[in-house]
C-alpha cells in the first residue's frame, strides 16, 4: 500500500506555490497602494508632468523588470550563487563607493544613494543586501570550523561590517546598514558563533547605535520627532504625527481603498516609506493584518526552505535562505515599526510594495533565490540532479 | 570524509530562537496596529480634523435698506477677499510681480506675507472688486485663494449717514438703523465642514451643509428726495450761519412717519473713518432745551383746562415777571394780549402767567402726555428720552420756566412728534422710521378744537409782527413757533451760545408735513429761531409739498414781507 504523506505532497510540486502566491500577491497589491497613495502627488508635481498615472507607470515598468530579472536568477544554481558570493559582494562594495563620488551619485534631501543611469537610477544600498546575504552565508560555511573563535571567526567578518558600515553611512543609509548588519549577525548566529561573542557584539552595536545618532544631530532630531510627534508636529514630528493619524483614521476596515486624506499631499512619502500608513487609513486594521501576515508568512516559508535544506547537509543554500528570510522580516519590521511611531524615521522601503525600482528588483531576486534553493531541495528530495 | 563540510552545525534551537524572534516582532507590531486603530482613534482623528477640517463660512447677503419709494440706501455688493495658504504657494519674481500689481501692493510686501510659513491663512487683500480678483486667480498661483465677502455700499452718502449708520469690516451694523435692525438685514450665516486638502481644495462635506439664510430688505419711511432736500437746505444753514451743528425732522404728521431725518455735521458712511463727533444722530440721541417751541403745550394746556380762553386777556406789563428770587423778561414789553399774541410775540411772561393758573399735574400731563421724559419709542439706538422732572418737585419758578421750554429737555425728535397733536387735531402719532401699510391709531391728548385753535395762532407766528415771517411758503398757509434759547453750559445758560429752532406745519388747513430745524450755537450775528431756522423750514417744506403734490390752500402770492424798516421781532430768555 502506497501513502502519500504530506510531506510527499509538498515533494511532489516543483516549487513553493505558497511563497510564489504570498510573493505575487504582495507586488500586486503594492502596485495598487503605490497608485492610491501617489495620484495627488503626482498630479499636483511638476515634475511629474502632473499625470496621475506617473507612478504607477514606473512601478508596473519596474515589477516587470524585476519579474524578469528572477526568472533569470532562477535560473542560477545555488553554487554559482556561492562561487559568485565574494565577486558579488565586491562588485556591491564598488557600487556604494561609486554611489558617493560627486558626479556619479546623485543627491536627493541630502542623501547620496542613488547613481542615474540613462533610463533609471540605481541604489546600490538595496543590492548590497542581497550581495552581503550572499557573502555571510558563504563566509559563515567557509569559516564554519572557527565560529567559536573571536579572531578567526568573528574579527574578519566585523572588519568587512564596519567597511560596509562606513561606506553607508557616508551616503548616508542608516536604514540599509541596519537590514545588512541584522541579516550578517542573523547568518553568524545561525551557523553557530559563540554565544560570548554574539552577545558581546550585540552589545557593541547597541552602544555603537546610540554613539552614532548622538554623533550626528540630523539622526538626533529623528529620535526626538519619533519620541513624540506632537510636541513638534508642524516641525521634527511632522510625517510621524500624518503617518499616526492616517492609523487612527482608518480604525478597523478603513476608510475605503482611493479615499484617504492623508496621501493628499499631507504625509510626505506616501508612496515609498509611508505607504504603510495610506494602506492603514485606506483598509484599517484587516490591511496592516494581511501584510503583516504575508510577510509572517513568507519568513516562515524561508526557515522551512532552510530546515530542508539542512537536511540535505547544503548550508549555504540553507543560511542565504534564511539571511532573506531575515533581510526581508526585519526590513518590514522597521518600516511598519517607523510608520506606527515605534522607531525612528530610518529612510527603508516596505519590501516588495513601495514603489522604489531597485528595491522591486532587488527583492524579486532574493525571492528567485529562495524559490531556487526550494526548488533543488525538492529535486534532490526526488533524487532528480540540480 | 569530507574536508569541512560534516563541521557546518546549524543548530535547529538557533534557528527556532530567530524565527520566534522575528515573529514576536510581528507580533509586537500587530499589537501596536490594534492600539493605534482601536483603542487611539478619537484622539488621532481629532487631530487629523485639526489638520484638515475646515468649517466654512457662508456668508449671508445682508438685506437692502430702501426708502419708501424703493430707492436704495444700502446696498451689498460682492467682493472677494484675496488669501494665501504660504506653505504651499509656488511663484516665480515675474510672477510674483504681477501679482503684487494686480493686488496694488509693493512686491516687497507681499513676499513678506508670502514668507510667512508658519501660518495657512494670509489676506493679501481685503474686499476686491471680483473682476479684479477673477484677473488674479487668472495668473494661477497655487496656494492663492479667493473668499467671497460682502460690502456694504451707500449710495446716499453723507446725505443719510446718521439714520442708516453703517457696518464694519465683519458686516455687522455699527451705527443707526444697521444696528438697530441687525437680525433683520444680515439673515442667518451658513456653515459647511469640510475636509481639505494640502493645497486648499476641498474634498468633502463632514456634515450636511448649513445653507445661509439671506437678510431682508428694510424699508424706511424716508423719502430719498426730501431726504437730499433736507439735508442740502440744513447743510447751507449751517454753513451761512457759522453753526456747530444742526437738525431737521421731516414727518408726514398723519402717520408719524419719518420723511426725512438730517444732521449737520455729517460724515461718509462709505469710508467711515475719523468720524468722532460727527457720527452722532443728534436729532435722536441729543437732548437741547426747546425753549419758546414749547409754548403752544402750554396754551393748548390752558385752552383745555379751562382757566383761559383763545381770547382772555393777559397782562404782560413791562415785560418782566418776578417769581421769588428769579425775574423772567421778555424782549419786547407787549402789554395786555391775548393768548395768540403770547404765542405770535412769543411772550415769556404771558406763558408764565398761563402755566401758574394751572395746578402742576395738569401741565405735568401735558407734556407728559406728548411724551416728553420719555423715548419716541423710534426703535433708533441710543435714542434720548429727555428730562421732565415730576411735578411733586416742581417749584413755582420752574413751572413757569417750563412753560416756555426751559427747565426741560427733549431731543427734536420728541418735540416733532408732540406737535402731531395740533396737526392731527389732537391725536399724538406714534414715530415711525419704517415705511407703515396704513396710518397708526394715535392717541388724543387735546381736543380738536383746542387743536385747531392752537393751530390757528400758529399760524399768527409767520405773519407780519410774527417771529418768523421767514419761514412762509409760497402756495400754503403755515402754522409753526420758533424757539431761541440760551445753551446751557455745565449748568449755567450761556448768555452767547444759542440754539434757534423752528417747527412748524403745512397746509395749515389741512397739515401733511411737520418739519423741526435746530440748529445748534449759530454764530454769525443772528441766531433767533425765525431768521435762522425759518428760511430752513420755509424751503424744504415748500419743495416737499410740491413734491408730495399736496393740494395748495392758498394763493401762490402769499407771503407778506414785512416792511423794510419793520423792528425784528425777537424772542429770547
Amino acid at each position: 500500500m502506497y501513502v502519500v504523506s504530506r510531506k510527499d505532497r509538498i515533494v511532489a510540486t516543483a516549487y513553493d506555490e505558497g511563497l510564489l502566491w504570498a510573493s505575487l500577491l504582495l507586488l500586486g497589491f503594492g502596485l495598487v497602494m503605490v497608485y492610491s497613495a501617489s495620484i495627488a502627488m503626482a498630479e499636483a508635481d511638476k515634475m511629474t508632468g502632473h499625470q496621475s498615472t506617473y507612478f504607477l507607470i514606473r512601478h508596473a515598468l519596474y515589477l516587470g523588470i524585476g519579474g524578469m530579472a528572477a526568472l533569470a536568477a532562477f535560473q542560477v544554481p545555488t553554487k554559482v550563487w556561492q562561487q559568485g558570493a565574494p565577486y558579488l559582494f565586491l562588485i556591491g562594495l564598488a557600487l556604494l563607493v561609486l554611489v558617493l563620488i560627486p558626479g556619479i551619485g546623485r543627491e536627493v534631501n541630502g542623501s547620496r544613494r542613488w547613481i542615474p543611469l540613462v533610463v533609471a537610477t540605481l541604489q546600490p544600498s538595496e543590492f548590497m543586501k542581497l550581495f552581503a546575504a550572499m557573502y555571510v552565508a558563504d563566509y559563515t560555511v567557509r569559516k564554519a570550523a572557527y565560529m567559536s573563535s573571536f579572531t578567526k571567526g568573528f574579527m574578519p567578518m566585523l572588519g568587512v561590517m564596519l567597511l560596509v558600515g562606513g561606506l553607508l553611512l557616508r551616503e548616508p543609509d542608516f536604514g540599509a546598514f541596519a537590514v545588512i548588519a541584522s541579516v550578517a549577525i542573523s547568518i553568524l548566529w545561525l551557523g553557530g558563533i559563540n554565544v560570548r561573542i554574539f552577545i558581546g557584539l550585540l552589545a557593541m552595536l547597541v552602544v555603537g547605535f546610540i554613539l552614532l545618532i548622538w554623533s550626528s544631530p540630523y539622526r538626533l532630531q529623528r529620535i526626538t520627532g519619533f519620541m513624540d510627534p506632537w510636541a513638534d508636529p508642524f516641525g521634527k514630528g511632522y510625517q510621524l504625527s500624518h503617518a499616526l493619524i492616517a492609523f487612527g483614521r482608518g480604525e478597523w476596515l478603513g476608510v475605503g481603498l482611493g479615499a484617504s486624506v492623508e496621501k493628499l499631499l499631507y504625509l510626505p512619502e506616501a508612496h515609498t516609506d509611508f505607504l504603510l500608513a495610506v494602506i492603514a487609513e485606506e483598509l484599517g486594521f484587516v490591511g496592516v493584518l494581511a501584510v503583516v501576515l504575508m510577510f509572517a508568512w513568507i519568513i516562515v516559508r524561508a526557515f522551512s526552505i532552510a530546515k530542508e535544506a539542512i537536511l540535505n547537509d547544503r548550508h549555504f543554500s540553507a543560511l542565504l535562505a534564511q539571511g532573506i528570510g531575515v533581510w526581508l522580516g526585519v526590513q518590514a519590521t522597521i518600516n511598519i515599526g517607523v510608520n506606527m511611531g515605534l522607531l525612528p524615521t530610518k529612510g527603508l522601503t516596505l519590501p516588495l510594495l513601495s514603489f522604489g525600482g531597485s528595491g522591486i528588483v532587488a527583492n524579486c531576486v532574493a525571492l528567485a533565490v529562495l524559490m531556487r534553493v526550494d526548488w533543488e531541495n525538492r529535486r534532490i528530495a526526488k533524487g532528480m540532479p540540480i | 570524509m569530507a574536508r569541512a563540510q560534516p563541521i557546518v552545525l546549524l543548530p535547529a534551537w538557533r534557528r527556532r530562537t530567530l524565527l520566534i524572534a522575528l515573529l514576536a516582532c510581528l507580533t509586537v507590531l500587530l499589537g501596536r496596529a490594534v492600539y493605534l486603530q482601536g483603542m487611539r482613534t478619537d484622539f488621532l482623528q481629532q487631530k487629523g480634523d485639526a489638520r484638515y477640517s475646515r468649517t466654512l463660512v457662508l456668508s449671508a447677503h445682508r438685506g437692502m435698506i430702501i426708502d419708501r419709494n424703493g430707492e436704495a440706501l444700502a446696498i451689498s455688493t460682492p467682493v472677494e477677499s484675496v488669501w494665501a495658504s504660504p506653505p504651499d504657494v509656488t511663484i516665480n519674481t515675474d510672477k510674483l510681480k504681477n501679482l503684487a500689481q494686480l493686488l496694488r501692493i509693493k512686491p516687497s510686501e507681499l513676499s513678506k506675507k508670502l514668507e510667512n510659513s508658519d501660518r495657512e491663512f494670509v489676506y493679501l487683500k481685503r474686499r476686491m472688486p471680483p473682476e479684479e480678483a477673477a484677473r488674479v486667480m487668472q495668473l494661477g498661483i497655487p496656494g492663492v485663494f479667493l473668499q467671497r465677502e460682502y460690502r456694504r455700499f451707500y449710495p446716499a452718502g453723507d446725505v443719510a449717514a446718521h439714520l442708516i449708520g453703517f457696518t464694519g469690516v465683519d458686516d455687522k451694523g455699527q451705527e443707526g438703523m444697521e444696528l438697530a435692525y441687525q437680525d433683520w438685514l444680515s439673515g442667518k450665516a451658513g456653515s459647511r465642514r469640510v475636509i481639505k486638502d494640502r493645497q486648499g481644495h476641498i474634498i468633502e462635506d463632514q456634515e450636511a451643509v448649513k445653507v445661509p439664510q439671506d437678510g431682508r430688505d428694510l424699508s424706511l419711511s424716508i423719502d430719498r428726495n426730501i431726504q437730499y432736500l433736507a439735508y442740502r437746505e440744513l447743510s447751507r444753514a449751517v454753513e451761512q450761519h457759522k453753526a456747530k451743528a444742526g437738525g431737521i425732522i421731516v414727518l408726514d404728521s398723519r402717520t408719524g412717519e419719518v420723511l426725512a431725518l438730517a444732521n449737520q455735521p455729517a460724515y461718509n458712511p462709505n469710508n467711515p473713518v475719523n468720524i468722532a463727533g460727527r457720527s452722532r444722530n443728534r436729532a435722536i440721541v441729543d437732548i437741547f432745551e426747546p425753549g419758546s417751541t414749547l409754548k403752544p403745550f402750554t396754551a393748548a394746556a390752558v385752552l383745555e383746562a379751562g382757566t383761559y380762553r383763545a381770547d382772555t386777556m393777559i397782562d404782560t406789563g413791562n415785560g418782566t415777571l418776578t417769581i421769588g428770587r428769579r425775574t423772567i423778561h421778555d424782549a419786547h414789553p407787549a402789554g395786555v394780549i391775548d393768548v395768540a399774541h403770547v404765542i405770535q410775540k412769543s411772550s415769556n411772561v404771558g406763558a408764565a402767567k398761563m402755566a401758574l393758573s394751572l395746578q402742576p399735574h395738569t401741565l405735568w400731563n401735558m407734556f407728559n402726555e406728548v411724551g416728553f421724559g420719555e423715548s419716541a419709542h423710534a426703535n433708533f439706538p441710543g435714542e434720548a428720552a429727555g428730562r421732565l422732572r415730576p411735578w411733586q418737585h416742581w417749584q413755582p419758578i420752574e413751572q413757569a420756566t417750563m412753560s416756555y421750554g426751559h427747565g426741560i429737555s427733549l431731543s427734536l425728535l420728541q418735540l416733532a412728534r408732540a406737535y402731531t397733536i395740533f396737526a392731527n387735531d389732537g391725536e399724538i402719532k406714534p414715530i415711525s422710521l419704517l415705511k407703515l401699510k396704513e396710518p397708526p391709531i394715535g392717541q388724543h391728548v387735546i381736543s380738536s378744537q383746542t387743536a385747531q385753535t392752537v393751530r390757528g395762532m400758529l399760524e399768527l407766528v409767520v405773519q407780519p409782527g410774527g417771529t418768523a415771517p421767514k419761514a412762509q411758503v409760497m402756495g400754503y398757509r403755515v402754522a409753526g413757533k420758533t424757539g431761541t434759547a440760551h445753551k446751557l453750559v455745565d449748568g449755567q445758560y450761556a448768555s452767547n451760545r444759542y440754539v434757534a429752532s423752528f417747527i412748524g406745519m403745512a397746509p395749515a388747513s389741512n397739515p401733511r408735513l411737520i418739519i423741526a430745524v435746530m440748529i445748534d450755537e449759530p454764530s454769525d450775528g443772528q441766531y433767533y429761531g425765525g431768521s435762522v431756522a425759518g428760511p430752513v423750514f420755509s424751503a424744504v417744506m415748500g419743495e416737499a409739498l410740491r413734491k408730495l403734490a399736496v393740494p395748495q390752500d392758498a394763493p401762490t402770492n402769499n407771503i407778506v414781507i414785512p416792511p423794510e424798516d419793520a423792528q425784528e421781532v425777537k424772542e429770547v430768555v
